[in-house]
This record gives structure tokens, sequence and C-alpha cells, in this order.
């Protein structure tokens, strides 16, 4: 009997345990069959917010609930300007959802897929076309009487624009710059660089005068393919993708590659093994990159402030001028973040209202800078009157603009080419920096994984 | 069959299944958000449902995909290697703390609670992070071995060191199966022990003779859990090297997660998941099997 008793329990807590592993290894059912209980929540929010709006008619609130991802300084400027904006409008009520980066985009996404996203989100450029190819998955901006859209440049409006819908606010936009790291150059007896000959000539300085560990320029998988675009744009003077293809042939494009290799063997950038092995998230959690070993990057003008804050003291960054030995510079440039409203919000009129207080409005000044440099006509007017439109993000800001005659694919920094960990052009990259994997297969396996992901 | 009169049969059916409305709330529960989810996977993973474009045709395609795909049968290896690398550490890691820890010695309480405390802290972000500070290129060990005149490896960019690290952080959460192997230790009755220290058997004798058997329908319990635990391994890699590098650390869970939330293949990632279901279920029923050979219930003899 006890035998039999033991047994039924082993074997049941081993299928306990397996089907528990079922809910909970099969990550993707909670999201796929989220359905009915985000169903549920929704009709709930849609419930609540029925109530909201009637009592909004009675002088009641208005609850939105508004996300959006950065670090701290932008979350404490943000949470600021909500609370000037429930002081003045004292009938509505911000929930705020705030976080860093990482993991945003798989929460996001989640949350548009069952229909359970908030009223009004930051979103990145790439999104609008990754969730809604067909212009649905967000509320058209021209619906909306609240936002003024003629603060902004047509050409900013178009690339927020699918199928005649304009799908969020263009809130800034952001290209990438050289930042070098005056101090260390000068420890090296080097003038910043101002040129690739520079960049080329100073590694081998760097090596002797200061030692192994000590590089001019630092570039993960992502950076190295943007410097990839960059060369290719200036060198041969034509656009990364035209017609959903990239646009260069295979040799070409390995030329490219044998431009990045010769960075890594001429001790100007670190192997992508040694930058693993560092084990920071982000550059500017690299221990080597905070006290100056690592002397350069290429990065986008609105993270000057976080890089250039995470450096010891005595480091100083400064903007470097664009490289142009082989042609005009063409440095990568995109509409960095965008602000979208929810096509299943009930309050899409109150979402806009405090959309236009935030970019167009009063709420700038509390913003500043937090989200780049402002796109919006009014939010700049506002910002250089009161003295705020200076400083290195500004600079760089305009340094990049000017330096970019293409337009950039908005499947650039699509998932399945971006990611960190499954993306396409880390594993490139990755297989030229451990393996020296010859550059023209490189060169191909690139070009198959852009076509895949511009023409599925 | 004795309640045939039909009115009272509703009353008797109440009465003799009153259980039933102390697990209802549980049931519930379970039909909703297992039983469900666990069905429509199965349904999904015959189709082509992606999360942005819904579904456009039904097959086995995503199964066949599973066993041609050169990446997910890689993550299938790695997960193998990883389960089969963890599960025997760590048995062998908490039975040999706990066999020691059931020794009267001064303060053992205190070792017990501290021996404990890295399964509390789970594999939280805090965690992550204390993982990679010790284990990165200038971390500590790599400082304790450059004293000793090592060069340590690159713990976090080389393919296999970067594995093992992941599974030493589960060797380490050691304390849950600890103390089950510890209450098993002192259900052994100490008159054997007496007996064969009479009959003059060492300390290794009476281990490998005595408290082995004795509790082998425990370290049953621990391996049957810990390698369904093991195939499911997710925080770790996804937390401490992001599958990396170079994909060395791509568990079929985390396969799984960036096929689901990064390429939203819904279906592709339900059909992994189904097949990782299943194997699991072979192991165990392999193991359930197996029982009888080296499993030993003290009743058996009665």
């Amino acid at each position: 009997m006890k035998k039999m008793v033991t047994k039924i329990l082993s074997g049941s807590l081993a299928a306990t345990m397996v089907l528990g592993l079922a809910a909970c290894g099969s990550k993707e059912a909670p999201a796929t069959t989220e359905a009915p209980k985000q169903e549920t929540t929704k009709a709930a929010e849609t419930a609540k917010e029925t109530v909201a709006e009637a009592a909004a008619a009675n002088g009641g609130d208005v609850v939105l609930r508004m996300s959006w991802w950065g670090g701290d300084s932008r979350h404490n400027a943000t949470l600021k300007m909500l609370d000037e904006y429930m002081a003045a409008n004292p009938n509505i009520k911000v929930e705020s959802e705030y976080g860093a980066w990482s993991g945003w985009q798989d929460k996001i996404a989640t949350q548009i897929a069952g229909n359970s996203e908030p009223d009004l989100f930051q979103i990145n450029w790439n999104w609008l076309w990754q969730f809604s190819p067909d212009g649905t998955r967000f509320a058209d901006l021209k619906d909306l009487s609240y936002f003024d859209l003629s603060q902004y440049d047509q050409s900013l409006i178009d690339l927020m624009t699918i199928d005649g819908h304009v799908l969020g606010v263009p809130v800034s936009s952001t290209g990438r710059v050289f930042y070098w790291n005056k101090a260390t150059f000068e420890k090296a007896g080097l003038e910043v660089p101002k040129s690739f000959a520079d960049i080329l000539a100073a590694g081998p300085v760097f090596k002797e005068k200061l030692g192994d560990d000590y590089y001019p320029l630092s570039c993960g998988t992502y950076d190295l393919t943007i410097l990839l675009t960059y060369y290719m744009q200036e060198k041969y003077n034509k656009q990364w993708i035209v017609d959903g293809h990239l646009n260069y042939t295979v040799d070409e494009l390995a030329d490219g590659f044998d431009f990045l290799k010769s960075l890594e063997q001429n001790h100007v950038i670190p192997t992508q093994e040694k930058l693993t092995g560092d084990g920071a998230d982000s550059l500017d959690k690299n221990p080597n990159f905070i006290d100056g070993h690592y002397a350069g990057v290429l990065e986008w003008d609105s993270s000057i402030k976080k890089l250039s804050d995470a450096l010891e003291d005595g480091q100083e960054l400064v903007i470097g001028e664009y490289p142009a030995d082989y042609g005009t510079p063409a440095t990568v440039y995109k509409v960095s973040m965008g602000f979208a409203v929810s096509p299943n919000s009930a309050n899409k009129e109150e979402a806009a209202k405090l959309l236009q207080y935030m970019f167009n409005g009063d709420g700038v000044e509390t913003l500043a800078l937090e989200r780049g440099v402002p796109a919006s006509k009014a939010a700049q007017d506002k910002l250089s009157a009161s003295g705020a439109l200076q400083g290195l993000t500004y600079e760089a800001n305009k340094a990049a603009s000017a330096n970019a005659p293409f337009a950039l694919s908005p499947y650039y920094e699509d998932a399945a080419l971006k990611d960190s960990a499954e993306g396409a052009y880390q594993e490139i990259i990755n297989n030229m920096s451990y393996d020296g994997t010859d550059s023209k297969e490189l060169a191909q396996a690139l070009i198959d994984a852009v076509d895949e992901v511009e023409n599925k | 069959m004795s309640n045939t009169k039909t009115k009272s049969a509703p009353n008797n059916f109440w009465k003799e299944n009153k259980g039933f409305i102390f697990i209802f709330p549980w049931l519930v529960g379970f039909l909703v958000f297992k039983g469900y989810p666990f069905l429509s996977s199965l349904v999904y993973s015959f189709s082509d449902y992606s999360l942005f474009e819904g579904i456009s045709k039904w097959g086995i395609f995503n199964y066949l995909d599973v066993f041609t795909n050169s990446k997910i049968q890689t993550g299938f290896g790695i997960t193998f290697k990883y389960a089969f690398m963890t599960v025997p550490l760590k048995l062998v890691f908490a039975l040999f703390v706990a066999y020691i820890l059931n020794f009267k010695i001064k303060g053992v309480k205190m070792f017990r609670t501290v021996y404990y405390i890295p399964s509390i802290l789970g594999s939280s972000v805090a965690i992550a992070v204390l993982w990679k500070a010790i284990f990165k290129d200038d971390g500590i060990i790599n400082m304790l071995l450059g004293f000793i005149g090592v060069e340590g490896p690159h713990w976090l960019s080389n393919k296999s060191a970067a594995l093992f690290i992941i599974c030493l952080l589960r060797v380490w959460q050691f304390g849950s199966t600890m103390v089950i192997f510890l209450a098993a230790l002192k259900g052994v009755s100490p008159d054997l022990y007496e007996a064969a220290s009479l009959d003059g058997a060492g300390k290794w004798r009476q281990f490998f003779t005595i408290t082995v058997p004795m509790i082998t329908p425990v370290i049953f319990y621990n391996l049957v859990t810990q390698l369904v635990q093991a195939f499911q391994e997710f925080n770790g890699p996804y937390i401490i090297t992001a599958g990396g590098p170079r994909g060395a650390t791509t568990l079929v869970s985390l396969l799984i997660y960036n096929n689901a939330f990064k390429k939203y293949a819904m279906g592709l990632a339900s059909a992994q998941a189904w097949v990782l279901f299943i194997i699991l279920m072979i192991f165990t029923a392999i193991l359930q099997y197996s029982q009888k050979h080296w499993v030993y219930y003290s009743d058996e003899e009665a």
C-alpha cells in the first residue's frame, strides 16, 4: 500500500512539474492565448474609461495611461512635466509606466498584440512598420483635433506616415556622431582625429605609447554595422538600401568589411571577444570607456549626455569631425523617437491634448532636451528663447543633420537585424571578429539578411 | 450504485464530492491560465501564427523546421549539454553538503541557513550583475587566478566557459535540493549505521551501502524535478549572457522566447515548446520506468 502511495505521489509530482513546464516553459503561451484575459482587462478598462468619460462630462476625472522608456533624468523630467500638467488640469489623471530600454520592445509588442497598450506611448520609429504595416495599429493624428502637426517639417511627417495615416509625433531626430575622449588622445600625444587616416594611424600609437588595453575607438556589433553603412555611403555615394535591397554589389560590400577588419587589425577597435569579456551591457557602463581606455565612440547625438556623464573626472568628450577621406560624409540619421496614441483609447482627444502640451506647449521647457533636440518648431522657439537650445547635444545634432544626405530605411533597425541576441548584424559582425570569415561571404550574408527583412 | 433513488441523487452527489468544492477555485485558475494556453499553443503550433500578421496557413511545417533548422538543433544540443552538466553536479554537491550538515557539528543550524540563502535569492537581476562582475575579464575570479600566476579564461566571451558559468549559477543554488536530502538523511535509521560500524564498516562504506540505497526515493525525486527544471532554464542565460557569446548559451527556452517576442513567430515558438515538452515527457517516463531497478522503497519486502 505504502509503495503504491509513494508511486502515485512521485508520478503525480513528475506530471505536475512537466505540466507546469509546458505552461511556463512555453513562454509564448501567455502571449498567444492572453486574448481572453486581455479582452476582459480591456472590457474592464473600457468600462472604466466610459465611466471616466461620463465623470469627465460632470467635471470628474479622466485617467490616461502613458508609457515611455529612458534613463533617470528623462524619467524625472517627464514625471515633473506630468505633475505640472495635472496641476493645471485637475480633471486629468495620468498613470505613468516607465523603465529602461532593455526588454521594453518585447513588452510593448505584447501589449499592442493584446490591444492593451497605454493611451499614449513613446515609440521607436521602425515600430510603425513592424507593428502596423497597414497603418491601423496606431491612431491617425490627423483625426485628432488637438495636436498641431503644422509645427513639424513635412519631410518628418512623411516619415511617420503609412497609407496616408500619420501614426505618431516625430519627437526628435538623431544621427550618429563621432565623439573622442580628448584627455586620452592628449596622453597619446595625438590630436583628436579628423579623418579615417588619422583614426587608422592612432591605433598603433595607442598600442605603443599607452599600452595594449588602449583603443582609439570602441564599437559594438551594431555600431560597426553603422560604421559600415557610413563608409559605404561615403565611398560609393549610394544610399544603403534602395527598393528593398542593399544597394551594393558583393565586391563593394566586401571592401567595406575589409575596412572594418583593418580597424581591428590596426588596433583601432577592440575585438568583439574583448568587448563581451568586459561584461558591460552598454558603453556608458563599461569601465574601460569610463576611465578613458576606449577613447572614441560612434554614437547617437542624443546619447552624448549619458556618455559624458559616465566619464571619470579629468576625461572630456568632444564632438569629432566627420571623416571625409573617401567622399562626402554620409552618417546614419533617423527619427529617433515618436509618440503614438492608441487606437483603442477611449480618450484619444485627451491624449492628443497632452501630446500637444508635451511637444508644442508649455511642457517643452520642463522636458528640454531629454528626448533629443525637439523637431517641433514651437518647441525650438521656446527653448532658444530660454537659452536651453545649446550644448553638446544640440551641436552634435546640428552636425549630424548637416551630414546625412541619405534617408534611412525603416527596416534598418528591424529586430531581425538589430536584436542583440538574435539579429543578423551581430551574427555577421561576430563571424567577422571571432572567425575572420571571408569578406565576400560576410557581404553575401548581409545582403541576404537585409533582403529577407525588407521583403517579408 | 446504491443511490438509485432519483430524488436523493443530487444530495448524495455533493456529499460524496465535497472535495470538489474545495479545489474548484484552483481548477478554474488552472483551466483558464494553464489548460487553455496549453491547448491553444498546441493548436498554434500547427499554424504560422505571427503576432502582428495573424495566421495564413496550417500544417506541420513548424515541426519540420524544428527538426531541420540548424539553429534550433544547436539550441536543443546546448540544452541537453546544460541539463546533463547541471543536474548531476547539483545533486552530488547538494548531497555532499547535506551529508556534512547532517553531522552533529557546532553551529550546524547556522550553516544550514547560510547554505540555503543562494536558493532564496533565485536568479534575480542582482545575481546576474554579481555573476557578471565575478566572471568578467578583470573580475574577481580572474584577479584571484592572476595572483597564483594563472591567466583566467574570458568567461563571458568564451563559448564553453559561458555555458559553464550559467551551470555554476544553478549548482550554487543547491539549497532546496539540499534540504530535501537532509530530511531524507535524517530518516535513515541510526540502527543501520550502528550495526554496520560494529561490523567494521568505515564512513565511505556506510555512505555507499547504507545511506545512498536508503535515500534512493529522494534521489529519484530530486533527479526528476531538477531535470525538468534544468530543461526549462531561462533566467540565467537571458539575464547574464543574453544567449551569447555567439549563441553558446541560447537554450531552447531562450530560443522560444526570441521566436515569440522578438520575431513574433508564435507558431514556431509553440512547436518548439511542444517538442521540448515531449522530450521532457520521454525523460520522465524513462526515469519512472527505471525506478524499479534502482529505487528502494522500504515497504517492498514487507
